[in-house]
């Protein structure tokens, strides 16, 4: 059972993550939804399109101007209330690094706390025990935030993400966080190469046997883009490749930007495992 | 009425034997409810007739008395354990199995199958059969109508179907055991009318004569498939 904003999610329910990115320079939509407008729509529509989860972003993860914590909270907080205000029932993620930003999020109406910069602020994961909020611990290998991996190396990069991802949740229950709120993530492309992340793709079922539930942020990343030799805007059918496969392997929530095509991607894929019937079935049976 | 303890048959129902009538089969929406609850609307007439016994007479590729099984959702790739083709139910008896289990019938059941080729001669026979079985029966007639009614239809389409059809539908809807028993077997073959020799076998054990107050519950082909499901009531010595 995983528990989110009070609802518990049963082990073959798969979640939809939108991200809403409140920045003027993330990679995929360059600053689309930087304005209220654009991002209220935003919310909306991926609301619309059955996303169950948002994840708002303040600061995109690629190197770049500095951005301090009290920009990060002007880009998000009230923003937060606002989304809070006209979708009561709607999970509220943070994707942020900062527990001062945490804090602020989660008064302002936040369930989740995206860390996707693996506990590089312990802190993080107290404001979630404060607030009862969950959280995401990601694998990062211990890097800044904002880096760029160069010539990363591991002994077992399936093995670090599982031991460096199953610790942070621990230390997380340590501190108060609700086990069933606690998720883990492989990140992706972050502090990796893309054999690394292929790796951790194909090998995605070693991370869904921990059972802590698994989020994956697959979304037109580098790694689709450099296996496919395709640049960002061309990277869907890729994401949803990948997508399939580690809804195969068990992932629970998939932070993505296209949300109604992921959505049947999951759909198909636990209909294929067995854990979803078709929605309407005549042939051959008529 | 006839005799004490003599051969009744106190109700005639007519359903047809698609497997999503099994409503694990048809996925998260039901396809086929309507045609659902006509078939218990039909069954539901047997058993209000308090017979002493259902008789079910489906049509298959084989002749069968006598038979016994469970219903196979796992040949259709539904649900549940794998069940062995020797304890597997035609499909006609397992959508009347499953009919009778969703009424909560508590009568004695008798299943048979009949099969789809049968000619005159065993047509008749097996409705002479029936006739003659002791006690106040409650007939269950699971036979299919014409599958060749659309581009879309699991035998695509053939114009002829719809004459026939036609008369066999006209046939349920009036009573009239004349009109089934003059169905071709040849010509039904061709349009994939499985249910022709079941349903010449009922003409043949209502000994022919017409039906009456005769309901016709259900007629359409949503699929490319003609469902009729009909009821007639009234005790037929």
């Amino acid at each position: 059972m995983m528990r989110l904003r009070g609802r518990g999610f049963g082990e073959h329910e798969s979640l939809v993550m939108a991200i809403v990115n409140r920045t003027p320079d993330s990679f995929y939509d360059k600053g689309a939804t930087w304005d209220d407008g654009p991002a209220f729509e935003r919310v909306r529509r991926v609301v619309a399109e059955g996303a169950d989860i948002v994840d708002i972003g303040g600061i995109k993860a690629a190197p770049g101007e500095e951005i301090g914590a009290d920009e990060e909270k002007r880009r998000v907080v009230d923003f937060v209330a606002a989304v809070r205000a006209e979708f009561p029932d709607l999970v509220i993620s943070v994707d942020t690094w900062r527990a001062s930003v945490g804090r602020a999020v989660c008064e302002a109406g936040a369930d989740l706390l995206n860390d996707a910069w693996g506990g590089y602020d312990p802190g993080l994961a107290e404001v979630a025990a404060e607030f009862g909020a969950a959280l995401v611990c990601t694998h990062t290998a211990g890097v800044t935030p904002r880096t760029r991996p160069h010539r990363v190396r591991y002994g077992d990069v399936v093995a670090d993400a599982v031991s460096s991802t199953v610790a942070l949740a621990e230390r997380a229950v340590a501190l108060g966080v609700d086990p069933a709120s606690v998720l883990i993530d492989p990140a992706h492309d972050f502090a990796k190469n893309t054999w690394h992340s292929l790796e951790l793709t194909r090998r995605l079922d070693e991370m869904t046997a921990t059972g802590w539930p698994v989020l994956v942020s697959l979304s037109n990343k580098d790694f689709v883009g450099e296996t496919l030799d395709l640049p960002v805007g061309e990277r869907l059918t890729g994401t949803l490749a990948a997508t399939a496969v580690c809804a195969w392997h068990g992932a629970r929530v998939y932070r993505v930007h296209e949300v109604a095509q992921t959505r049947q991607v999951l759909d198909m894929v636990a209909s294929i495992r067995g854990v979803r019937p078709p929605a309407r079935t005549v042939r051959g049976l008529a | 009425m006839a005799r004490e303890g003599g051969p009744l048959i106190v109700a005639t129902a007519v359903c047809p034997s698609p497997p999503l009538l099994l409503r694990e089969l048809t996925g998260g929406r039901d396809v086929a409810a309507d045609l659902r609850k006509a078939c218990e609307e039909a069954v539901g007439g047997l058993l209000a007739a308090a017979p002493d016994a259902i008789v079910v007479l489906g049509a298959d590729e084989r002749s069968a008395r006598g038979v016994r099984g469970r219903i196979p959702l796992s040949a259709f790739g539904g649900p549940g354990e794998r069940v062995p083709a020797a304890e597997a139910l035609p499909t006609s008896l397992a959508v009347a199995r499953r009919l009778l289990d969703d009424l909560g019938a508590r009568v004695p059941v008798e299943m048979g199958t009949i099969a789809f080729g049968a000619d005159p001669q065993e047509t008749a026979r097996r409705g002479r059969e029936i006739a003659a079985r002791p006690g106040r029966v409650g007939l269950l007639v699971v036979a299919d109508a014409g599958a060749r009614r659309g581009p879309r239809a699991p035998g695509h389409l053939d114009e002829r179907t719809f004459a026939v059809d036609g008369a066999v539908r006209a046939a349920l809807a009036s009573g009239d055991t004349g009109a089934l028993l003059a169905l071709d077997p040849g010509l039904c073959a061709e349009l994939l009318i499985g249910g022709r020799s079941a349903l010449q076998a009922m003409a043949h054990a209502l000994a022919g004569r017409p039906a009456a107050g005769p309901r016709l519950l259900y007629a359409d082909d949503p699929f490319g498939v003609l469902y009729l499901v009909a009821l007639w009531p009234g005790e037929r010595p």
